[in-house]
This record gives C-alpha cells, sequence and structure tokens, in this order.
C-alpha cells in the first residue's frame, strides 16, 4: 500500500527527516511514535503533499505521490495536528463544501455528509454553525472532513490532542470504527498506551530517524531481546524477586510497589514452571501475564539513546 | 458546468442574511443622492433655461469619480488578506490537501473577494443609465467605462492576491498593496515627471509608456476620450495639439487601453505567481538551475 524509502528532508542545515523507510500494507493502522520536533508531523505533511521532500520516494500502491501529488490527493485524507475551520458555515456546508472539491454532486453529496455526520457523531449538529461546537466536536468534524473522497489512506495527525478524556475516548471509539471498515490508516500520538491498543503496528522516530517500527510484540522483542511478563504479588516481593532471579532466561527486571516487570526468554512452558514455582514457595501471586507492551516504556528506552552517549 | 468551490462557498457565505442587501442598497442610495444632487443644481442655475447634455457630463463624471475611488480603496482591503487569513485561520493547508488545483484557489478567492464591488458596479448600472435620459453620453461610453472599472478592480485584487500569498501577515500585505497601488497612481507620474526634467529634448507629442500602468491616468484619459476634450489630462500626456487632437498621438494607442492591455498583463503574471506561490511541492527556480548545473557537469564529465 503505502511505502517511503530513504525519505529526507532539510530546512537549511537542519534535517528534519534523515533516510527514514516505511512500508504500511492495506488495512493497517500504524502509529506513528516520537517526542516533538522528531519529524513525524514533516513525513505526514510529504505524504499529503504539503511539503515537498529534499529527497526519497514515497508510493502508494506503487504509484509515486510526489510526482504525482493531485492524483494521489483523491486517494489520501489528511488531518492535521492544527487546523482551523470555517466558522461562518454550517455543519452539514463545511462537510459540503469539501465533497464538493471532490466534484460529489446533488443527493450523493447529501448522503456522503450525513453519512459521516452519522459516523462522528454530530447528526444532531447539522445545522449548527462550525464556530458554536466545541473542540472535540470539531476535532471530529475535521475527521469527517478526511473522510469525505472515501479515501484509501488517512493520515491523522495528534487526532487526539487537546481533547478531554471523555473526548478522547469518543474519537478511539471512532478509530476503531473505521478500522473495521477496513481503512488503512497512519495515526500520530503523544498518548502511547491509546495507539498499542488501536494499532497493529508502530514506528517511533527520533531526530528524524525512524528508530525502531513493527507490530507491537516485534518491538517488545527488539527492545528487550524478549517478551516482558509482569508479576503482581499481594506481599514478599523480595522473595518473589529472589526466586525470579534463579532463572537464567529471566532478566531486566523492574520492581515497582507489588510488581515485577521482568524480560522473559523461554516459552509458554517456562512460564508456568515460574508460576508454579513462585506458588509452591508461598508467593501470594496475585497476576502473572504477558505484557501486551507497554509502549511508553519502549518509547522512553528507545528515544533516551543521544542523551546518554 | 462546474462552478469553483471555492468561490461558490465564499459566495453562500457572503451573501446570507441582509448584511449584502443592505450594502447594496446603501451604496445605491449614496450614488442616488450624489447624481440627483448635481442633476437639480444644474437645472436650478439661473443662466441655464433648457435641456444641456452639459447636466448629463456632470452627473456622469461625479458618479463615475465615485465608483473608482470606491474600487481603489475598498478593493485591496478585500483581497490583500485572501490566502494570508486562510493562513491565519489554518485553513489553507485542510484546502492544500485536496485535488484543487493552487490556481483555482487563487482564482476562487480573487473573484470572490472582488465579487462584491464587481456587483455594486454592476448595480449601479441602472443609475447610469440616468444620464441617457439629458444625451451626451452614449451606452457605448458607459459599456467602456464599466469595462475599465471591472479590468481595474481585478487588477487591484490581483494585486491584494499576491502579496497576501507571499506575505504570511494580513496587515503587511494590505500595507504592501496599498502602496502598490500608491506608487502605480503617483509614483510612476513623479518618475515620469523626472524623466521629462532629465531629457529637455522630450517629445510631447508622444506618450510616456510607464504612464500606461496608472490606473488615474487611463482613467482620466477614458473620460477626456469619450467628452472629445483634448486639454487637460490629455495635454499632459501629449494627446493634444492646441484644441484638437495630436495627429501623432491619434495613431498611438489611447492610454486607457494600454492601461487595461497593461493590467490583463499584470493580472495573469500575479495570478501565476500567487499560485506558484502556495504550491507547496513546487520547485524552487535555484533547484531547477542546479539540477541543470548538475546535468551540464555530468554531461562534460561523461566526454
Amino acid at each position: 500500500m503505502l511505502s517511503i524509502r530513504n525519505l529526507n528532508k532539510r530546512y537549511g542545515r537542519f534535517q528534519a527527516v534523515s533516510d527514514l523507510n516505511l512500508d504500511v500494507p492495506e488495512g493497517e493502522i500504524f502509529g506513528f511514535v516520537g517526542p516533538n520536533g522528531a519529524g513525524k508531523t514533516t513525513t505526514m505533511k510529504i505524504i499529503c503533499g504539503l511539503l515537498r521532500a529534499t529527497s526519497g520516494e514515497i508510493t502508494l500502491d506503487g504509484v509515486d505521490i510526489i510526482q504525482n501529488s493531485r492524483r494521489m490527493k483523491e486517494k489520501i485524507g489528511y488531518m492535521p495536528d492544527f487546523f482551523g475551520v470555517y466558522d461562518d458555515l454550517k455543519v452539514s456546508e463545511y462537510l459540503e463544501f469539501y465533497a464538493s472539491i471532490y466534484n460529489i454532486k446533488g443527493q450523493e453529496r447529501k448522503r456522503i455528509t450525513d453519512d459521516l455526520l452519522e459516523l462522528v457523531d454530530l447528526g444532531s449538529k447539522r445545522e449548527a454553525y462550525v464556530d458554536s461546537l466545541s473542540r472535540g466536536m470539531k476535532q471530529r468534524l475535521c475527521l469527517a472532513r478526511s473522510l469525505v473522497h472515501n479515501p484509501r489512506l488517512l493520515v491523522l495527525d495528534e487526532p487526539a490532542s487537546g481533547m478531554d478524556p471523555r473526548a478522547r475516548f469518543e474519537m478511539k471509539e471512532i478509530l476503531k470504527n473505521l478500522k473495521g471498515m477496513g481503512k488503512t490508516i497512519i495515526i500520530s500520538s503523544h498518548i502511547l498506551p491509546e495507539l498499542a491498543e488501536l494499532c497493529t503496528s508502530i514506528g517511533i522516530i527520533d531526530q528524524g530517524r525512524m528508530v525502531i517500527s513493527g507490530s507491537n510484540e516485534e518491538i517488545m522483542q527488539q527492545v528487550y531481546n524478549k517478551k516482558v511478563v509482569r508479576l503482581k504479588v499481594r506481599d514478599r516481593l523480595d522473595d518473589a524477586v529472589l526466586i525470579l532471579k534463579e532463572y537464567p532466561f529471566v532478566d531486566k527486571l523492574v520492581i515497582g510497589e507489588n510488581t515485577i516487570q521482568a524480560g522473559f526468554g523461554g516459552g509458554d512452558g517456562e512460564m508456568s514452571r515460574v508460576l508454579s514455582n513462585l506458588i509452591n514457595r508461598g508467593i501470594p501471586v496475585v497476576s502473572f501475564a504477558q505484557m501486551d507492551g507497554n509502549l511508553e516504556d519502549v518509547f522512553m528506552k528507545v528515544t533516551k539513546g543521544d542523551d546518554e552517549q | 458546468m462546474n462552478i469553483n468551490p471555492v468561490l461558490l462557498k465564499e459566495l453562500k457565505v457572503r451573501m446570507r442574511g441582509w448584511k449584502a442587501a443592505g450594502i447594496i442598497a446603501l451604496y445605491l442610495l449614496v450614488l442616488t443622492v450624489v447624481a440627483v444632487f448635481i442633476i437639480y443644481t444644474t437645472f436650478m442655475d439661473p443662466y441655464s433655461s433648457n435641456i444641456d447634455p452639459q447636466v448629463s457630463i456632470g452627473a456622469y463624471t461625479a458618479l463615475a469619480v465615485f465608483q473608482f475611488m470606491l474600487i481603489m480603496f475598498i478593493v485591496p482591503a478585500l483581497t490583500a488578506g485572501a490566502i494570508s487569513g486562510e493562513r491565519e485561520k489554518q485553513t489553507l493547508d485542510l484546502v492544500l490537501c485536496t485535488r484543487l488545483k493552487p490556481i483555482s484557489i487563487i482564482t476562487g478567492k480573487l473573484f470572490a473577494s472582488t465579487s462584491q464591488t464587481l456587483l455594486l458596479i454592476i448595480a449601479s448600472f441602472p443609475l447610469f443609465s440616468m444620464v441617457f435620459l439629458f444625451g451626451g453620453i452614449s451606452i457605448k461610453e458607459v459599456m467602456q467605462l464599466f469595462g475599465f472599472y471591472i479590468v481595474t478592480a481585478v487588477t487591484i485584487g490581483c494585486i491584494g492576491i499576491f502579496f497576501s500569498a507571499h506575505l504570511k501577515r494580513t496587515t503587511a500585505s494590505t500595507v504592501f498593496t496599498y502602496g502598490t497601488l500608491a506608487f502605480l497612481a503617483f509614483g510612476t507620474i513623479f518618475i515620469g515627471v523626472f524623466y521629462i526634467r532629465i531629457f529637455y529634448n522630450w517629445d510631447y507629442n508622444k506618450f510616456l509608456p510607464i504612464l500606461y500602468s496608472n490606473p488615474l491616468t487611463g482613467f482620466g484619459s477614458l473620460l477626456a476620450e469619450q467628452f472629445g476634450y483634448y486639454g487637460g489630462i490629455n495635454a499632459f500626456l501629449g494627446l493634444s495639439a492646441g484644441s484638437g487632437q495630436n495627429p501623432n498621438a491619434a495613431n498611438a494607442i489611447s492610454p486607457w487601453l494600454g492601461n487595461i492591455i497593461f493590467d490583463i498583463v499584470l493580472s495573469a503574471v500575479l495570478l501565476i505567481l500567487s499560485a506558484a506561490r502556495i504550491n507547496p511541492v513546487r520547485k524552487s527556480i535555484f533547484s531547477y538551475i542546479r539540477f541543470r548545473g548538475r546535468k551540464k557537469k555530468k554531461a562534460s564529465d561523461s566526454i
């Protein structure tokens, strides 16, 4: 679907994106993670034809996006991190304006507008002026706008930024719906646990370079070289630590309040053996499970490299 | 027929409610008062007892000048924020990421911004026809004047759009637009006078080419030519010789016609430059030169 090869973007002497490579297959939800100024927005803008790359190649279904910018824009929907709205338009008129740009006319335009407003739960605000909407509603309207031409690829730059928890939950539900509809989505966010839950794969970018990318599990494996298990005990935490240290395939212990997080080199058999041993030796285990991935830890680990050097 | 979506959206917003109709009504009322006042005072002239074409010429001139001033002052204010305003409101990227061509965005914004002024001009047409009652002015001449208005309004609009596309802030864009207009209206005259003062052997029967860019000169010469008046501005422009038309100037292009041609060329150039400026993936001229340079170097290396 989307393929990025050796992408570079330079502003004068500042290298915003450096030799970035990325593949996003069809139907994938790709989470783009990185600290502020890492190059996420720059990359997304280049994909959407809003910035010119210094060098490199981006193809969508094998067609060069940079050379065929206008044609490719019909296949891409973009939602920027910061945006304004035409406050003197009604909600339905706002969507109809963008639909008219894609030559969608008459009844079809009305149908699409109604469907999208339904999707983003703004059906009741159809006749309201855009100006009167809350920030969360405006974000949802902007998402609907990016879907108006039924794009194959959705590029969402921090779609939940600045939202309250309720609005963020609603946005997440909409994105799950889109995932169900089979849309290919690239999404950036600083709310990492949310991305871990939503995305099928993740890429971490730092100082313009893709540090690591792959599925959640692959990333955890790459970072820790093994899976991560999390153990919670009622008490006797120190005894539990000593027992775990007896096993050579258990390392990188992170000890919290009644919790232990550890790298685990063994398979399912070893996991059950360790758990049995802990229980047999009287450790009051509350939970013992493989982690889906604490992306925040991974993120902190892979993006701190340069500071430590 | 596909109407430019940007233009359609802007017109919908601008024409909503009573405001647009109210502005037209008020504007026509003011024009009517001006016209009636001039006609009334001429009729009240104790030395004139019959219908005189001078009445229509007076009213026509007053209306024409009033309307021309409106264009000169209002259009820059309406157009100078067309693109920079979108940038300030952070709505430009949302349009640029669609399939719409940059030139469509620019023309849509231009015609949307000038539409209100053009509507006022067109709405005033029946008022101008009042002067036909008294003779002296033909439909052809009124049409010429309206054609001149429209070209001038669009050109000033293009200047506003150009600065709006190139400058980030609307305030800066507005200042530069009015500044450029002031240069075209007065600066060119100063340059012309300097030029004549330096070259004492200047042939006064010729028209200074720089004044073709001057909207005031164009407008003045149009009215003067319509009235068959070869003194005043036309004498300064070298169009008159004594009391009649200068035979050399008669063969030359009229200043107002030259001004229209200049305006059309300038508008086209400014529109293209504005569209290129807002195109986010445009190639800069410098990268093109570098690319050509590398190509030449490669070719010479291979030899």
